[in-house]
């Protein structure tokens, strides 16, 4: 790995993500360090898709610099991307495929060799052994994020991109869900995770930026950020049962209007 | 811990493994691919002395490449794009260009089937013989002229993101350039049209792949339609890959 330890495992920093004259991004800057859960929250249309998808190395930032694991998404980007694991909101793979083929061919293109047996024991590990030959569509909602995100963890990542990987999940499955987040942050990796879910963020991200308008507006944990705002006048409107959450904070500092 | 890349051959050979048994899958589709060109050799079989062995084996794989380049690669491409999986792949730590190889391999493939199944079909069905020559031409000429229509599907992907509507464009596509480029050719559409016809991506791989496959017919003309067909595969190819988006929603 091309960095010391107590480095972050992702660094976003003075990030501007332009389309045509709209600015999407403006200045933004993060870290996100070995086993904490990092929690990117904003409205519709606030900058978080370009900010993840400029991490991801697939939208090319007009300034700033973004470092996974030390390498440069811009001029080391295979390495960058070999550090990194995405789990992402659309289904995204070939519908045709087996599990088996789709582990397989996951393990093929960041180099890791896996035989029958390994292949078997992977699958038994997010219980899906029976579902080897099965084509991903005919997978459960939970079965589908089980195998996506194991995909995700198959070369063991530094740093791991959540995209609201809960979304359409039933309680158990998200509870599921949260706990393999937490196992991913005790084995020291790092995760970046979207959601839309204030209690979800409550519940795991052990930090959380605000984005909103393509800008960070705060940084902090979520009890912080709570025992900050609490009084802002905002944030007191917007509590709707007497006792501040997240929620109330998130709503007081992105304003009530609903984003297309 | 050290950061492992895989190596191009590897991750290709992962790619192309999956890609072909996408292909394997979708059976129904490559077999509705290669019965169009087996009908059409079935039904001309009165034709084959007025027109020649050579042009209704040449009429056969154009077609069959007009349905590969417009029908199976644009709607793969598009679907897959669409369903994210492309940007999954892109996240993998292999170079994109290594993605769209991998299901041009399989595009290619198509080609040497369709091109095989034509021969075959033209000799069973209508006792068509040609040289031994002729043949390794008729490959040739077949993935020369497959090109064309594989940038032409690039292009649709490339102006188009929604994939009911690349598929409902290709289709259209497909159906003017079989319908006008057949009847046209043959003259049943008046003398301008047939004109057209010959100078258009359908004619001038036409013309090719018969001048290749009978080569002792090949003249200046086919030589133009030669220079012709790449230079509408370069134009296309470019405007295709340019306007290309890797992701539907972008």
């Amino acid at each position: 790995m091309n960095q010391t330890s107590s480095d972050p495992i992702l660094q976003v920093e003075g990030l501007d993500i332009f389309y045509g004259a709209f600015q999407a991004v403006k200045k933004v800057s993060f870290q996100v360090k070995g086993g904490e859960i990092f929690g990117l929250l904003g409205p519709n249309g606030a900058g978080k898709t370009s900010t993840l998808s400029a991490v991801e190395g697939l939208l090319p930032p007009n300034a700033g610099s973004i470092t996974v694991a030390g390498y440069s998404i811009t001029e080391n980007p295979l390495y960058a991307r070999a550090n990194l694991g995405v789990q992402l909101q659309s289904t995204s793979f070939q519908p045709e495929l087996s599990v088996a083929e789709i582990v397989r061919l996951f393990a093929g293109i960041h180099a890791v060799t896996m035989r029958k047996d390994e292949l078997s024991a992977f699958l038994a590990n997010i219980k899906l052994e029976d579902a080897a030959g099965k084509r991903f569509n005919q997978l459960s909602g939970g079965q589908q994020q089980r195998v996506s995100l194991a995909i995700a963890l198959l070369h063991d990542p530094p740093l791991v991109l959540l995209d609201e990987p809960t979304t359409g999940l039933d309680p158990q499955s998200r509870r599921q869900l949260w706990e393999r987040m937490e196992e991913m942050r005790e084995k020291g990796h790092g995760i970046l995770l979207t959601t839309h879910s204030m209690e979800e963020a409550e519940a795991v991200c052990d930090r959380i930026a605000i984005i909103d308008h393509g800008k960070v507006i705060a940084v902090d944990t979520p009890q912080s950020l709570v025992e900050k705002h609490r009084n802002d006048p905002e944030v007191v409107s917007a509590s709707r049962k007497g006792k501040i959450t997240l929620e109330d904070v998130f709503i007081g500092l992105t304003g009530k209007t609903v984003r297309s | 811990m050290q950061t492992i890349i895989p190596s191009t051959s590897d991750a290709l050979k992962s790619l192309l493994r999956a890609d072909f048994s996408t292909q394997w899958r979708n059976r129904r589709a490559v077999i509705l691919t290669l019965l169009v060109p087996v009908i059409i050799l079935i039904s001309w079989k009165g034709l084959v002395d007025k027109l020649g062995g050579a042009y209704v084996l040449a009429t056969c794989i154009t077609i069959g490449l007009n349905a590969i380049g417009l029908m199976g690669y644009s709607n793969s491409i598009a679907r897959d794009r669409d369903k994210g999986v492309f940007q999954r792949l892109r996240v993998a730590p292999v170079p994109s260009w290594s993605i769209m190889f991998s299901r041009l391999m399989v595009q290619i493939v198509m080609i040497l089937l369709v091109t095989l199944v034509v021969f075959a079909g033209g000799y069973y069905f209508d006792q068509i013989t040609i040289t031994p020559l002729g043949y390794v031409l008729g490959f040739v000429a077949a993935f020369v002229g497959g090109a064309v229509y594989l940038s032409l599907g690039q292009v649709i992907v490339g102006l188009i993101k929604n994939p009911e509507t690349v598929n409902v464009t290709c289709r259209l596509v497909y159906f003017v350039f079989i319908m006008v480029g057949m009847f046209g050719q043959l003259g049943m559409l008046g003398k301008e049209v047939g004109e057209a016809v010959k100078w258009s991506p359908y004619g001038s791989v036409n013309r090719i792949i018969s001048g290749c496959l009978k080569p002792e017919t090949w003249n200046q003309q086919t030589t133009w339609a030669l220079l012709v067909t790449i230079g509408y595969t370069i134009v296309f190819a470019t405007m295709g890959i340019k306007w290309f988006k890797w992701n539907s929603r972008s």
